[in-house]
């Protein structure tokens, strides 16, 4: 091949000369993976571009076989992508093979894969992704790479926002690095910081990630809304060693004002420039307020407020420095405004009073605007940094006056982008297992899917009337299905700390495993007290002694496989009066509890919601398998389960049974979370399904699978009893208390 | 291990006897049943309690007429302090048993002990105090084996008899004798549950952390601490406690606050002392313990 480019031919002599002390085998792999790279048309130009790579790959045992690896990636770069991409790849690794001297293998296989996908997933950003990958791995190492690749190819489906994100140019891209990057952002301190408000004040307010801002526009501040903080995920003008205290000043301000400060100021008639000073004598008034009861916070917020008098006389700065005197006692400022603040803002008798805000605030807005200095309400940003941007303050939208327009729009607007970008921008993933149910079962017929679903088995029904049980009479349908935010199910359940921590405590208590002493045994490393002494009195009375005097103690371990069937029959939408919600909103944090403490167990554990729409049509949905942890896709699966049609449980109870049967466990239980009332369109006398459901429990039964039904029912109307049994049946005649109880019910169960 | 009639008889028996404590002076510890007093289960010197309610009150009506008692609250609030002081009070001994996962009914009714000479009844702790007519207190109840509770039933009903069933014998409650139980119910759950039978047998009363005036009171005057130090621990008491169901079971208690505000009587800088005292024993998760001291942080000035 050299032999008919002579141009080549100094490449590849580099490369010989730079690696002569390599094995032959190495030297044969090399060649090879050469020679593909060029029969796949990748060009002289890449071919040079590989030579100077594997030129610049140090001379070390093992660095021909990386080499020959890369190529290898290049070769498959190009395939995908084309000649042009992989030239352009191959010379930003030469690029990061000057930038860096040597990168061990594990990060360049990494690099390469990353390549690799975007050339495979998105071949029009490879020229993008290669011209800034230099940057990328700067910023957050060469083994970061594949993340940020995944993540990118993950986060940004449109290909023109793709091109962006992988130019750097997406603020999700900025993002993104910032999280590899190991820098610590709002969300690697959320816990921390909510832990800190509930600590201070008793309780935390929700705290989200503000949304990302492009580049160019002014820098976020916290904002506080509806009760809810949001904090920017990044402060890049402050120095990473100061960046949690900067969180923690953030979060002790933003908490001070949702516990001290008072409802809403109205901003009418205000103008700009004095909306923004009532928002700065407010924060002083929370703050000396928060002081006086937490000393120590002066010491958080001090080292941010730098202002130093100065005769620059610009809104901002005197701004700035306003806060400083009204913050530090012993800060020294003798500008006029600043003083005339100070002054009136000392004279206040009472700092729990808010109205004094706006009475100062208005009075030196007058003065500002007395000396005529510009103020451009839309750029200003409020500092010192951890400080909020005070748009909680104000009653919006009320109809605003002229000037502040502007920025009450920006405020609402900026609002209605956080809104579309809060919901978890979690994809679903598709490659959905295959259903578990297999031929040897002789029930599953894979069809064709259509609208309603695939079908994946046909179960008999009893037929109370005639007697009889019908073969193959219904037919169920797996319905894909459709993840929604997680946001409503995360809330309800952060509503309720108590409850977590009590299904925490049980999954330890039985995560532990339960010592049992077992008596009477024939070895063992404690005597078994009773034993002996029948064994000494025995011995006494001439009889011969039982020999089993020891006792052990061993721990139970646990082995169980739960299935967990969901009711999502339209009766659920109906509203709990007592909680304000609808009962499959109780039953998903029901179900999401008992979900994460089976999880944080290991036991196995699956859910399914069903509803019916006839015998032809049971529906089943997945919303967790076995061997899938319960994780985000999970939640958003179960977040987005709807009320819809009818409850034919004894067919929904023969899938549970079908799907547990070829689960080796020592014990497999259902549980079924219904209203207790089987009902389907096709069934005029619902007792028949009474009676059906029965059966199926009765045949999982035999089969070795118990069954655990627990029935919302207020009334106490249902027949939750007839179909389970008394005693393996729960009526809940208090659904709120439905989420305890159903992970108590559940350690019960599992104990035994 | 096979035993032979005759042959091994004496080579097991000191091995068995060996293995129980107060084996070999079964026969003393008899005697001493027989005759001794309780005086050693005497409360001699008064114990400090401060009321922060009619705690004293309700205990003293539910013993005139014996009613069993059930202390609740969380830990390190003073429940154990608080039957202490009642039983130097009114003057009763106080047998007192912590309950753990292992306990068995015989850990509290009693056991044949072997003995050279065959077995010896010795009668548990609740038996003992069943007989001498004292207060027994039962502490952390749930902590005990479901079934070992129920050997109380029949003490805490108009029967007031604890049957020995290994014994054949059915002992009359003194008439001084009373039983108090103390109740966490920060374990309330399903597997750490007293039984509804159980629970229903007992008055109760409520323990919380006191108000923080009278806990800073309290605190200063068990540590011999100036009042302002006491309050300020209090107040940083009372910031851990707001972490419950924020990644904390429980806050500091009142116990925890004493034992800070001893380590600074003795020289420890209150910031080491805290960590020391409140944070590092309180969690070991790492967001927790640094959110706490950061709250802490802030209250110091």
């Amino acid at each position: 091949m050299v032999r008919q480019r002579p141009v080549l031919s100094g490449g590849l002599r580099a490369v010989l000369d730079r690696h002569a002390q390599a094995s032959q085998f190495e030297h044969e792999a090399w060649a090879e993976a050469m020679l593909r790279l060029a029969n796949v048309n990748a060009g002289p130009g890449a071919l040079l571009a590989a030579f100077r790579v594997c030129a610049l790959i140090p001379a070390r045992p093992g660095a021909l076989a990386r080499s020959a690896a890369a190529l290898a990636a290049a070769t498959d770069v190009c395939r995908a992508a084309g000649a042009h991409a992989v030239r352009a790849v191959l010379d930003a690794r030469a690029d990061l093979a000057q930038r860096f001297t040597a990168l061990p293998d594990g990060d360049e296989a990494a690099w390469w894969r990353g390549m690799v996908r975007i050339a495979r997933e998105a071949p029009t950003c490879i020229d993008a992704a290669a011209g800034t990958s230099g940057r990328i791995v700067a910023t957050c190492g060469t083994g970061n790479f594949e993340a940020f690749v995944a993540a990118g190819l993950r986060a940004v489906a449109d290909p023109a926002r793709r091109l962006a994100f992988f130019a750097l140019e997406d603020p999700e891209a900025r993002r993104v690095l910032d999280r590899l990057s190991g820098q610590i952002t709002f969300s690697t301190m959320q816990r921390r910081l909510s832990a800190y408000a509930a600590a201070l004040w008793g309780q935390a307010p929700p705290m989200r990630e503000a949304a990302v801002v492009g580049e160019g526009s002014p820098e976020r501040r916290t904002t506080i809304s509806s009760g809810i903080v949001r904090v920017p995920d990044v402060f890049r003008t402050v120095p990473p060693g100061r960046v949690p205290a900067l969180y923690r000043a953030t979060v002790a301000h933003a908490t001070a004002h949702l516990a001290l400060g008072e409802p809403r100021f109205d901003p009418a008639k205000l103008k700009p420039v004095q909306i923004v000073l009532v928002g700065l004598i407010e924060d002083a008034r929370i703050e000396a307020l928060a002081m006086r009861r937490f000393p120590g916070l002066f010491h958080l917020w001090a080292p941010f407020h730098t202002a130093e008098p100065s005769t620059l006389k610009t809104v901002p700065i005197l701004l700035e420095r306003l806060a400083r005197a009204l913050f530090d006692p012993a800060y020294e400022d003798h500008d006029g405004l600043v003083s005339k603040g100070r002054t009136l803002f000392r004279a206040e008798a009472d700092l729990s009073d808010p109205g004094l805000s706006r009475r100062i605030g208005s009075l030196l807005g007058n003065d500002i605007g007395q000396m005529r200095i510009q103020f451009n309400a839309k750029l200003h940003v409020v500092d010192p940094v951890y400080r909020d941007d005070n748009l909680g303050l104000w009653t919006l939208p009320p109809p605003p006056p002229d000037a502040a327009v502007e920025q009450l729009d920006l405020a609402v607007e900026s609002a209605r982008i956080e809104r579309e970008t809060t919901p978890d921008g979690e994809t679903p993933d598709r490659n959905d297992p295959e259903p578990e149910l297999d031929d040897s079962l002789g029930l599953a017929r894979a069809v064709k899917p259509d609208d309603r679903g695939v079908v994946v088995a046909h179960y008999s029904e009893w037929d109370a009337g005639a007697g009889l049980e019908r073969p193959d009479w219904t037919t169920i349908r797996e319905v894909e299905p459709t993840p929604a935010s997680t946001h409503a199910l995360d809330a309800a359940l952060a509503r309720d700390p108590g409850l977590r921590m009590r299904v925490e405590r049980l999954v330890r208590a039985a995560r532990v495993g339960r010592p049992t002493r077992l008596r009477r045994q024939p070895d063992g490393l404690d005597l078994d007290l009773d034993a002996a002494i029948d064994a000494a009195k025995a011995l006494r009375t001439g009889e011969i002694p039982d020999e089993r005097i020891h006792e052990r103690k061993v721990m139970r371990t646990r082995d169980l496989a739960v299935l967990v069937l969901i009711d999502v029959s339209e009766s659920t939408r109906d509203l709990v009066p007592a909680a304000g919600v609808s009962i499959i909103d109780i039953e998903k944090c029901a179900v999401a509890v008992l979900a994460e403490a089976m999880d944080a167990l290991g036991d196995m554990c699956a859910l399914r919601a069903f509803s019916s729409d006839g015998r032809e049509d049971v529906r089943v949905t997945r919303v967790k398998d076995f061997d899938q942890r319960f994780d985000q896709v999970a939640r958003a699966r179960l977040s987005g389960l709807q009320p819809q049609l009818s409850t034919r449980i004894g067919a929904a109870l023969r899938h549970a049974g079908a799907e547990l049967d070829p689960r080796a466990a020592t014990r497999r239980i259902v549980i079924a979370l219904t209203d207790g009332a089987p009902s389907d369109i096709d069934v005029p006398n619902p007792t028949d399904l009474v009676d059906d459901a029965r059966r199926a429990v009765l045949s999982l039964r035999s089969r070795g699978i118990d069954v655990f039904g627990i029935t919302l029912d207020p009334s106490d109307q249902g027949s939750g009893a007839d179909v389970f049994g008394r005693t393996n049946h729960m009526p809940v005649r208090r659904i709120e208390d439905l989420p305890s109880r159903l992970s108590e019910l559940y350690f019960r169960v599992a104990r035994r | 291990m096979l035993l032979r009639c005759d042959r091994n008889t004496d080579a097991i028996q000191p091995y068995l006897v060996g293995l129980w404590t107060i084996g070999s002076s079964t026969k003393n510890e008899r005697t001493r049943q027989a005759n001794g007093t309780m005086d050693a289960y005497l409360v001699k010197t008064e114990p400090y309690y401060r009321p922060t309610a009619n705690e004293i009150a309700l205990f003293e009506a539910a013993y005139r007429d014996r009613l069993p008692v059930m202390l609740k609250g969380p830990t390190g609030c003073g429940k154990t302090r608080f039957i202490e002081h009642m039983a130097w009070k009114l003057r009763r001994p106080l047998v007192t048993v912590a309950a753990h996962e292992d306990m068995t009914a015989a850990d509290l009714a009693g056991r044949f002990l072997l003995a050279p000479e065959g077995t010896v009844w010795h009668d548990g702790p609740l038996t003992l105090a069943v007989r001498r007519g004292a207060i027994c207190y039962l502490d952390e109840i749930v902590e005990a084996r479901q079934d070992t509770t129920v050997v109380i039933h029949p003490l805490t009903d108009a029967r007031r008899v604890l049957p020995l069933d290994k014994r054949n014998e059915l002992v009359e409650a003194h008439p001084d004798f009373q039983l108090t139980i103390s109740y966490n119910p920060g374990y309330q759950s399903a597997v750490k549950d007293l039984k509804e039978s159980t629970k229903q047998r007992f008055v109760a009363i409520e323990f919380h952390y006191p108000e923080p005036e009278i806990e800073a009171e309290i605190v200063a005057r068990e540590a011999r601490a100036d009042s302002r130090l006491a309050s300020l621990l209090v107040d940083i008491g009372a910031r851990s406690r707001n972490l419950r169901g924020h990644g904390l079971d429980e806050g500091a208690s009142t116990r925890m606050l004493i034992h800070t505000a001893r380590l600074v009587g003795n020289g420890i800088p209150l910031e080491a002392a805290v960590q020391s005292g409140i944070v590092l024993p309180i969690t070991d998760d790492r967001d927790v313990r640094e959110a706490l001291t950061s709250a802490i942080a802030a209250c110091l000035g």
